[in-house]
């Protein structure tokens, strides 16, 4: 009968070894498995228990043996397709794009105007349907600084794959540069492209 | 004189620690302290302690160290503080301050080796921008390293094991397999590859998943680490009163973890979770057998799994998108 001899190794060894030799043996047939590790030994029947395997062990000055038999075929086997999916959540867009021409949103109270915006954007970031595509000009440009209130919202939207431009020469007029950390600094060739093509524009 | 550290050690990383079932017994006869201020202690198993200074503020501590995981002292040194400073983002807080906790041998190692370990340390913490001020280190073979880690916490948004709520899906922020592939590694059998990927994950700083479930109040989170996934998983359903399902196939793995563990390739720390958590946990009938193993896989410096509200899965996409590999569960 084949000896599969793990005596002084650690494991996984001895059970790799016990497994490739399941493979190689017939059905019906039994080979010994040897190992000096208690350790060792109890993983190696823990698993010939988990996988229906028969056998018999016994211990000699701790040299642990056992008679391995095989009955079942293969071990089990599963789907490898299956194992390997995985979900990746898909964002709808819309074929509109929005313009925001101001910081603020409407006329009237600058303060007013100012929460209105955050909230607006907000508000885009948690739309079922997202715009492809978001322009910033004039002193829309400030809600792309780094300590904007809707920062993260923005860069939240680049994520969920919104494409955001931002007015250059806007940016260089307020002299942004150093502050702007997101979206594409774009010109107004572009810019009227891209509001010229899109299905719709919403300006807040 | 080139290093190999894996050369000294049986169990690397996480996999080195105490059974689950034996420290669970030892653990029984400390009587917990009773303070109005400790808001987080080891009742719920949680990652780190967490103790309320004022309204505003709870301080969150933990400390971490195992024996070397790979050959190179500068990595090692980097795994082991991101896996120490882990913990402090698990519970929803910012890593501060830190110390190091080292054991090295005095002789036979050359001391280039620990100030290599401890550079890979330093650089990681400065990264998850965590000042370390000080340490203690004991002569020892082999080498053991990690931090123990202070971080801050609002008191009202601290993210425990107990957070988990019926119906709440589960995102994990990192691929398992790290223990597979560390046994595979000193068997010489993983391919090299698989090695740099798992050494990659190990390094990864869980800083911006730990921000994005901040950013979306999420209340229960806790990372994977020495119990393997279905370890932590039971901690959590036991701390929320909830009871976990997941479906093994969606569950994201290194490479080739899968036939490694196919091959037999199942380190002894898997046998040793199993055992702790088999008598409430229930297998469905057609779970395959590897896939089982590696739930119970004991993972280093792993990723964050967090209980998420069904409606705001909005959050996997942004973890994707962030970097890191992520999947729900």
């Amino acid at each position: 009968m084949k000896i599969v001899d793990t005596k002084g190794q650690l494991c996984p060894a001895p059970l790799i070894a016990t497994k490739r030799a399941l493979k190689e043996t017939l059905l019906g047939e039994s080979f010994i498995v040897l190992t000096d590790n208690q350790t060792s030994f109890t993983n190696v029947s823990r698993f010939l228990k988990d996988n229906n395997t028969p056998f018999t062990a016994t211990e000699n000055d701790s040299i642990w043996t056992l008679k391995v038999t095989k009955t079942t075929g293969e071990l089990s086997k599963p789907n490898v397709e299956e194992f390997c999916e995985v979900e990746v959540p898909h964002f709808q867009k819309g074929d509109f794009v929005i313009a925001i021409s101001s910081d603020r949103m409407g006329e009237g109270d600058a303060e007013l105007g100012t929460l209105l915006m955050m909230n607006f954007i907000k508000a885009v970031h948690d739309l079922d349907i997202l715009p492809s595509k978001m322009v910033f000009y004039n002193s829309g440009v400030f809600l792309g600084r780094k300590e904007s209130s809707v920062i993260e919202q923005l860069k939240d939207l680049e994520r969920m794959g919104v494409t955001l431009f931002l007015c250059g020469t806007c940016i260089n007029h307020y002299s942004l540069k150093e502050e702007i950390t997101i979206g594409n600094v774009s010109n107004m060739f572009e810019i009227a492209q891209i509001m010229s093509s899109a299905g719709k524009v919403v300006k807040p | 004189m080139k290093v190999d550290l894996l050369k000294l050690v049986e169990y690397g990383g996480c996999s080195a620690k105490i059974p689950a079932k034996q420290l669970e017994e030892i653990l029984k006869f400390l009587p917990l302290p009773s303070d109005p201020n400790i808001l987080v202690d080891i009742d719920t198993h949680d990652d780190a302690g967490v103790y309320r200074i004022s309204d505003e503020l709870a301080l969150v501590l933990t400390t971490d160290f195992f024996p070397p995981v790979c050959s190179d002292p500068y990595e090692f040194g980097q795994i082991a503080a991101a896996n120490s400073i882990s913990d402090v983002y698990a519970m929803g807080g910012d890593p501060v301050l830190a110390l190091n906790i080292v054991m090295f041998p005095a002789k036979g190692l050359p001391l280039e080796a620990y100030a290599e370990m401890l550079k890979g340390g330093f650089d990681k913490a400065t990264e998850a921008g965590v000042r370390i001020i000080g340490g203690h280190t004991i002569d020892d073979t082999p080498p053991k390293y990690g931090l123990a880690v202070v971080g801050f916490v609002h008191p009202e948004k601290i993210m425990t094991n107990a957070g988990a709520r019926p119906g709440d899906k589960l995102i994990l922020t990192k691929p398992l397999g790290t223990g597979v592939i560390m046994a595979a590694q000193r068997m010489g059998i993983a391919d090299q590859s698989d090695i740099e990927e798992a050494k990659r994950q190990m390094k990864l700083l869980n800083k911006t998943g730990a921000e994005v479930m901040k950013r979306h109040g999420i209340k229960g989170a806790t990372d994977i680490t020495g119990f393997g996934l279905a370890g932590h998983l039971l901690k959590m359903a036991r701390a929320s009163k909830v009871s976990i399902n997941i479906s093994m196939k969606k569950v994201p793995l290194i490479g080739k973890t899968y036939s490694l563990v196919d091959d037999g390739c199942i380190p002894g720390a898997s046998f040793r979770n199993l055992e702790y958590c088999e008598n409430d946990t229930s297998f469905s009938p057609d779970l395959d057998y590897n896939l089982k193993m590696i739930a119970f896989d004991a993972q280093t410096s792993g990723g964050l799994l967090m209980s998420v509200p069904a409606d705001r899965l909005m959050l996997l996409f942004l973890i994707c998108t962030a970097g890191l590999s992520s999947f729900g569960l």
